[in-house]
């Protein structure tokens, strides 16, 4: 681009062209939902399945959350190392994603002390106020509808007695995070090939 | 009567930095270069010409003990794009 003079036309194009490139440029590469799905999605098969096979170790399958932390921080700092720009909602989101992660462990260490009667409920109540958002911020739809499925399977789970309220938390992680990611990856692959 | 249309934004670089940077908090010079597909001189120029007339902050950093310059536009960049856009829009309805 030379430093040109410019009709009145051309201003504008070049305002709208310049706009709809920064728009279209960022491209989440899906690792994140794809982690976290399948973190909530593993832990609430066991958690299910323990209750029957009785695994002495089926209430410690929670702290896998805790472990899955760690790649997540990596992920997240490779991510900030490799962007070049940084935008406002972008920022926004991850104050939530932040909320979000500090809201889950209060909580969860909250219902180890006073046991929650149906605590899975009010845990799929909160995974669902990140997902929506990060849905309606990027105007992403498969987050959206995970969103909206948290808070009808919070419903559903009110009245589902433990472990079967564990399968609502599957299909939860699953719609919310999992599917999502998985899109997420395919954009994110498809876009690198065409940029090769 | 119309008023003149901002020089130090009527040019094809500095417009074009201009409109990236209202979309984004910040971005690096190779960001922009990469966007502008401009050379690494005129862009250095221009970035220069939006800084002294206040439009754009400019800062140094290190990123893996490689120098890196991040750009950012200030409030009075902003309201001098606006203005800009408005102006230009008038014209625009005029000539129709």
């Amino acid at each position: 681009m030379e430093d040109n003079p410019l009709t009145e036309q051309e201003s504008l194009e070049l305002i709208t062209r310049m706009i709809n490139k920064t728009k279209h440029d960022y491209l989440d590469t899906g690792v994140s939902a794809l982690l976290w799905g399948s973190v909530i999605s593993i832990s609430s098969l066991l958690s299910f399945a323990s209750y029957y096979q009785n695994w002495g170790w089926g209430e410690w399958v929670w702290w896998l959350t805790y472990l899955a932390v760690i790649p997540q921080i990596i992920i997240s700092w490779r991510d900030k190392k490799k962007r070049k720009y940084r935008t406002y909602s972008e920022d926004a989101m991850g104050g939530i994603w932040i909320s979000f992660g500090i809201s889950m462990f209060l909580l969860s260490y909250y219902n180890s002390l006073f046991h929650i009667p149906h605590a899975g409920a009010v845990f799929l109540v909160i995974y669902g106020v990140p997902t929506f958002a990060t849905g309606f911020t990027r105007s992403f739809r498969p987050m959206i509808i995970g969103g909206i499925a948290c808070w009808i399977l919070a419903i559903l789970s009110m009245r589902t007695p433990f472990p079967y309220s564990m399968l609502y938390n599957f299909i939860a992680a699953q719609l919310a995070w999992f599917i999502p990611g998985l899109i997420l990856r395919r954009r994110y692959l498809k876009a690198k090939k065409q940029h090769v | 009567m119309f008023k003149d249309l901002n020089p130090i934004l009527h040019s094809q670089l500095r417009l074009a930095v201009v409109s990236i940077l209202i979309g984004v908090k910040e971005a690096e010079f190779t960001y922009l270069r990469e966007k502008t597909n401009s050379t690494a001189g005129n862009l250095s120029v221009q970035i220069n010409k939006l800084k002294e007339a206040g439009y754009i902050d400019v800062s140094k950093q290190f990123k893996d003990n490689y120098p890196l310059t991040i750009c950012k536009i200030t409030p009075q960049g902003v309201q001098a794009f606006e203005e800009y856009v408005k102006d230009l829009q008038s014209y625009l309805y005029i000539k129709k």
